[in-house]
C-alpha cells in the first residue's frame, strides 16, 4: 500500500529518471538511477550546473508538481510515487533545507518557524509545542525559541532551518550546500548536528555540499555527478581514493548501492579510476595520494578522510621516498610600491554602536591578501569604505597619497575594483561586451582604446565567445568571470573579491585564482579577497588580515594565524588539514625535517624524504 | 550590514505590543479617520500630540527613533506647510513677510494639512513597530476570518520589505562600484530604476521562489485551514481601546456632520 513504507525498504527508488525543466529541450538529470536506504549519510558532488540541485528537488516532489517540465522513469520516495504526490503530502518524509537561510526561513521569531510546519499540518497545540521543543534541542537552540531571526548568527539560522524540517519528523533529511553562506565555525555547527542526527535519531541524510574537509568522515556514501548524470556512486573512501581527471565520457551509471558493501558501487566503465575534476575532495585524501607519489608507493587502500586518520598514513610513509628538491618555490614576495594606507579607522551607521574600531593597514601593490573573520565582524563595512561606497572618515583612509573620504566613488573606482559576491548586481548593460565596456565609456575613453580593451579582457577570461550574449544568460562561474572582467578593464591597482569561491566547484575555484595570479603578475594588481574558505587562504594568500568585533587581531603571513589557536577560535576560524596534519608531524617527530606548512605538495616530499625512519614515528 | 530601519517590527513588552493586532488595527484606522476628519490646526495639533505621546509612552518606541523614522516625511510636511500656507488665498490677513501677505485662513489650513500627514505617518510607525507581521496575518485569520492564505501572502510582502530594501542597497553599492553614479531628473531616475530592476527582479524571484519551496515542503496550502500555536485574543484592554476609538470616530464625525467643530480657529478669524 502506497505510502506504508517498511522499516528497512529503500527510502528513494529512482530507476532511469530523466528530466528536463519547462521549455528546456536539454535534460538536467540522465537516466539517474539511485537507491537510498534507511540510516544513510550521502554526500553528493559535482560541478555546478551537473544537475545536484535538481536531483534534491525530485525528492520531495518540488519537481515535477512546482518547478514544472518533462520527466520519465520511475521516481519514488518513501513509497510515494512522486508524480502522483503533491510537495506538501511529502512534508512528513522528507525535509527538505536550501543553500540561503535568508530565503527560506518564513517567520520573524524562532519558536514561530520551527512550528509552521505542523499548524500546516493541522497538529494539536501541545504536540505541535512538544515537537518543537524537541526539534530545538536537536539542532542544540533551546533556549532560543523566543529569539527574533534577524538576531540569529548565519550558523543558527542554518540550524533553525533545520529544526524547523524536524519538526515534522522526515525520515529524510535532504540539504542543498546547506554551509555555503557560513563561516566555519557555523560550517562546523551544521556538520555536527547532521552527524548527531545521522547516527543518534538514524536520520537519514542527503547532502550537496563542496566542503568536505569535515565532512568527508562522516557520510557513508558518496554520489559524484557529472552532466545530469551519477558518475560514482560509492563508500567515501573508494571516492576518495581516485584520480581527479578528464573523464573520456560522461557516461555513468547509478547503482542500487548499500553503503559500505565491499566492492558494490563506482563505475565499472573506461573511467572507473577518475573523478570529475570539478569535485573538491578532503585535503586528507589529497596528501595521503602526493605521499604515495612522492614516496612512490603503492597507492593507499583505506585512504585517510581526516586529520588523525591523515597522520597516521603519513607516519607509514615517512623517508620512503627520493631526496629530490622539494616542488615548490616560496611564496613570500618583496614589498611592492605603497598603494593603499589605512590608520585609525572607525566607523559606525550609527554613532552608538561602532562597528570599526581603530584600524590599521597598509597594502602595497603585487600581493593575495585574505582579509578573514566571522560573520559579521566588520569586513565588508571595512571594503565599502576603502571603496568609498560608504563615506569614510577623512584622513583615514589614504589610496596613493589621496584622502578617499575626500574622492569621488568614480575616482576611486579606477583604482580598486570590487567583485561582489552576488555577481548579478553589479550588471547594468544588456551584452557582455558592452558591460565590459561600460566602466571605459563612463569615463570617456576613445572608441577605438574601448574596442582594443575589452576584446583583451574578454579574451584574457575566456568570454570572447559570448560577447554578444546577455550577462544574466550566462552561468555562475561566467558570470563571476564577467563580474571580474568588468573590473579589471579598468586596471585596477587593487581588486576586492568578496567570497570568490563561494558556489563555485573545485575546477572553477582552481581557475579564479588562477587568473588573479596572472593579473598580479601582468599588472602588479593588488588582490585582497573577503573570505572563510581556509583553503583558499593557505593555496593562494601571501598574507592574512584578520577582523574580529571590528578590531584588527592579525596582520601576518597565513601560516602563522594558522597557527595561533586562541586567534582561530576568536575569528571563527578552523586551519586547513595540511596544517593541522603537518604541524601534528612536526611536534612528534622533531628530528624528521618536517615543519609545519600550507602546501601539500611540499608536505608530501617532506615527509618521502623525512630523515627519521618510519619505525621510530610510529607510536 | 547596513542601518536598520525603524519601519520595522521590533518586540517589546509596552502597552501596545501587549495589544492583539486587530487592536492596533483599528486604533491607527480611528487615528487616520480622525485625521482625515479634521481641516482646523489646532485640532490636528492635539491629535499630533496624543499620537506622539502614545508613541513614546504606551509603544516605549525612544524618541530618536520617531525622529529618525519620520525626519524625512516631516521635512516634507514643513515643506507642504509653506508652500500652501504662501500660496492659498484667504480673506484676513495675519502677517507679512517681505510684503507678501500670509492668510490667516490659509495658515491654519497647511498646518492642519501637514500635521495630517505626519500624524498618519507617526501612526503608521507605531503601529509597524509593535506588530509582528505574523502576529498580525494570524489575528486577520482567526479574528477577522480572513482565509490564512491570503493572510500570509500579506504577511510574506510585509516581512520581505527590510529584505527587498537590503538588496537595494546592496545593488546600488554593486553599480557605485561600476562607476554608476546617483541619477538626477526623471530621465534620470528611470533610467536608475531600469539598471536596477533587472538585478532585483532576478534576486527577488530567487528569493520568492526558494520561499514557495520552503513553506510548499512544509505543507503550507495542503488543507484549508491550518492551526495556530499562539491565537491572539482582544482582551479587556484592547475592547477598551477599540470602544473609545470608535466612539471619538462616531462624536467627531457626528459633530462634524452637525457643524459644531469647524468654528474654532488658531490663526483664523473668529
Amino acid at each position: 500500500m502506497e505510502g506504508a513504507l517498511a522499516q528497512d525498504a529503500a527510502l528513494v527508488e529512482l530507476d532511469d529518471v530523466s528530466y528536463a525543466y519547462e521549455g528546456e529541450t536539454e535534460p538536467v538529470l540522465r537516466s539517474v538511477s539511485l537507491r537510498v536506504w534507511p540510516g544513510e549519510f550521502i554526500l553528493i558532488l559535482g560541478p555546478s550546473g551537473c544537475g545536484k540541485s535538481t536531483l534534491l528537488h525530485l525528492l520531495n516532489g518540488t519537481i515535477p508538481h512546482t518547478l514544472k517540465g518533462t520527466l520519465t522513469g520511475e521516481a519514488r520516495v518513501c513509497g510515494k510515487r512522486v508524480v502522483d504526490t503533491k510537495v506538501a503530502s511529502f512534508a512528513t518524509d522528507v525535509g527538505t533545507v536550501f543553500q540561503d537561510p535568508e530565503g527560506q526561513i518564513v517567520n520573524i521569531r524562532v519558536r514561530d518557524e520551527v512550528c509552521f510546519g505542523l499548524e500546516n499540518l493541522r497538529r494539536p497545540r501541545e504536540e505541535i509545542l512538544a515537537r518543537c521543543g524537541e526539534s530545538l534541542s536537536q539542532v542544540g537552540l533551546e533556549e532560543f525559541g523566543d529569539r527574533s531571526v534577524f538576531d540569529l548568527s548565519g550558523g543558527q539560522k542554518q540550524r533553525v532551518s533545520i529544526a524547523a524540517v524536524l519538526a515534522a519528523s522526515p525520515r529524510l533529511l535532504v540539504l542543498d550546500e546547506p554551509t555555503a553562506n557560513l563561516d566555519p565555525q557555523g560550517m562546523a555547527e551544521i556538520f555536527a548536528v547532521l552527524h548527531r542526527l545521522n547516527r543518534e535519531s538514524g536520520t537519514t541524510v542527503v547532502t550537496v555540499e563542496h566542503r568536505v574537509d569535515e565532512l568527508a568522515d562522516r557520510v557513508s556514501r558518496v554520489i559524484m555527478m557529472e552532466g545530469g548524470r551519477i558518475v560514482f556512486d560509492g563508500p567515501p573512501r573508494e571516492a576518495f581514493s581516485r584520480r581527479r581527471g578528464a573523464r573520456r565520457s560522461a557516461e555513468g551509471h547509478g547503482h542500487d548501492t548499500r553503503a559500505g558493501d565491499a566492492g558494490v558501487g563506482g563505475t565499472r566503465d573506461a573511467d572507473a579510476d577518475v573523478v570529475p575534476p570539478s569535485a573538491w575532495f578532503p585535503q586528507a585524501s589529497e596528501l595521503a595520494l602526493a605521499i604515495d607519489d612522492a614516496s612512490q608507493a603503492d597507492p593507499v587502500r583505506d585512504v585517510p578522510l581526516n586529520v588523525r586518520e591523515a597522520i597516521a598514513h603519513a607516519r607509514t610513509r615517512l623517508g620512503t621516498g627520493s631526496t629530490a628538491v622539494p616542488p615548490v618555490a616560496s611564496r613570500a614576495r618583496p614589498p611592492g610600491r605603497p598603494l593603499l594606507s589605512v590608520r585609525g579607522l572607525r566607523y559606525g551607521y550609527e554613532r552608538s554602536r561602532p562597528i570599526l574600531h581603530g584600524i590599521d593597514l597598509d597594502l602595497s601593490s603585487g600581493g593575495i591578501v585574505a582579509l578573514c573573520g566571522r560573520n559579521g565582524s566588520g569586513k565588508t563595512t571595512f571594503a565599502r569604505l576603502i571603496t568609498r561606497i560608504n563615506q569614510p572618515p577623512r584622513g583615514a583612509i589614504w589610496l596613493e597619497e589621496r584622502d578617499v573620504a575626500g574622492m569621488e566613488a568614480r575616482d576611486v573606482a579606477l583604482s580598486i575594483g570590487y567583485v561582489f559576491q552576488n555577481p548579478d548586481h553589479q550588471f547594468v548593460t544588456d551584452q557582455v561586451w558592452d558591460e565590459v565596456a561600460y566602466g571605459l565609456r563612463v569615463r570617456d575613453y576613445a572608441d577605438e582604446a574601448v574596442r582594443e580593451r575589452v576584446d583583451e579582457i574578454l579574451g584574457i577570461t575566456d568570454l570572447l565567445v559570448y560577447r554578444d550574449r546577455s550577462p544574466f544568460s550566462l552561468s555562475l562561474g561566467e558570470r563571476r568571470r564577467l563580474s571580474v572582467a568588468t573590473m579589471l578593464v579598468l586596471e585596477p591597482r587593487l581588486l576586492l573579491l568578496d567570497e570568490p569561491t563561494i558556489g563555485q566547484d573545485h575546477e572553477r575555484a582552481q581557475e579564479l585564482m588562477g587568473l588573479m595570479v596572472r593579473l598580479r603578475e601582468r599588472y602588479d594588481t593588488t588582490v585582497l579577497m573577503i573570505t572563510h574558505d581556509v583553503r583558499l587562504v593557505a593555496e593562494w594568500a601571501d598574507r592574512a588580515v584578520v577582523i574580529g568585533d571590528g578590531h584588527k587581531l592579525f596582520d601576518g603571513a597565513p601560516i602563522d594565524m594558522f597557527a595561533d589557536e586562541a586567534l582561530m577560535d576568536a575569528a571563527g576560524l578552523l586551519a586547513p588539514p595540511v596544517f593541522s596534519i603537518s604541524a601534528a608531524l612536526a611536534h612528534d617527530c622533531p628530528d624528521a625535517g618536517i615543519t609545519p606548512t600550507l602546501s601539500l605538495p611540499a608536505l608530501a616530499h617532506a615527509v618521502a624524504t623525512a630523515r627519521c625512519a618510519r619505525e621510530e614515528a610510529l607510536p | 550590514m547596513s542601518r536598520a530601519t525603524s519601519f520595522r517590527f521590533q518586540a517589546g513588552n509596552s502597552f501596545f505590543h501587549r495589544l492583539d493586532p486587530i487592536t492596533r488595527l483599528v486604533w491607527v484606522l480611528g487615528v487616520s479617520l480622525l485625521a482625515f476628519g479634521a481641516y482646523i490646526a489646532w485640532l490636528q495639533i492635539v491629535l499630533a500630540l496624543a499620537v506622539l505621546a502614545t508613541a513614546l509612552l504606551l509603544a516605549r518606541i525612544p524618541l530618536r527613533d520617531v525622529l529618525r523614522g519620520t525626519w524625512l516625511f516631516g521635512v516634507a510636511c514643513i515643506s507642504f506647510c509653506l508652500i500652501q500656507t504662501f500660496t492659498l488665498p484667504g480673506h484676513r490677513i495675519a502677517f507679512r513677510i517681505l510684503g507678501h501677505p500670509i492668510y490667516a485662513e490659509s495658515a491654519d489650513y497647511a498646518l492642519a494639512s501637514a500635521l495630517r500627514i505626519y500624524t498618519i505617518i507617526l501612526s503608521s510607525l507605531i503601529f509597524v513597530r509593535t506588530t509582528d507581521p505574523r502576529e498580525l496575518a494570524i489575528g486577520l485569520v482567526t479574528q477577522a476570518h480572513m482565509p490564512y492564505r491570503i493572510a500570509y501572502a500579506l504577511f510574506i510582502a510585509l516581512r520581505i520589505v527590510p529584505t527587498i530594501e537590503e538588496e537595494i542597497r546592496t545593488i546600488r553599492a554593486a553599480q557605485a562600484v561600476r562607476g554608476v553614479g546617483r541619477a538626477r531628473g526623471i530621465g534620470g531616475r528611470f533610467a536608475e530604476a531600469r539598471r536596477y530592476a533587472i538585478p532585483l527582479l532576478v534576486g527577488s524571484l530567487r528569493r520568492a521562489s526558494t520561499m514557495v519551496m520552503s513553506m510548499e515542503a512544509r505543507a503550507f496550502g495542503a488543507y484549508p485551514t491550518r492551526s495556530f500555536v499562539d491565537q491572539p485574543h482582544m482582551r479587556p484592554s484592547g475592547i477598551a481601546v477599540c470602544a473609545v476609538m470608535l466612539l471619538l470616530v462616531v462624536v467627531w464625525y457626528t459633530a462634524l456632520g452637525l457643524g459644531y467643530v469647524h468654528t474654532v480657529y488658531i490663526v483664523s478669524p473668529t
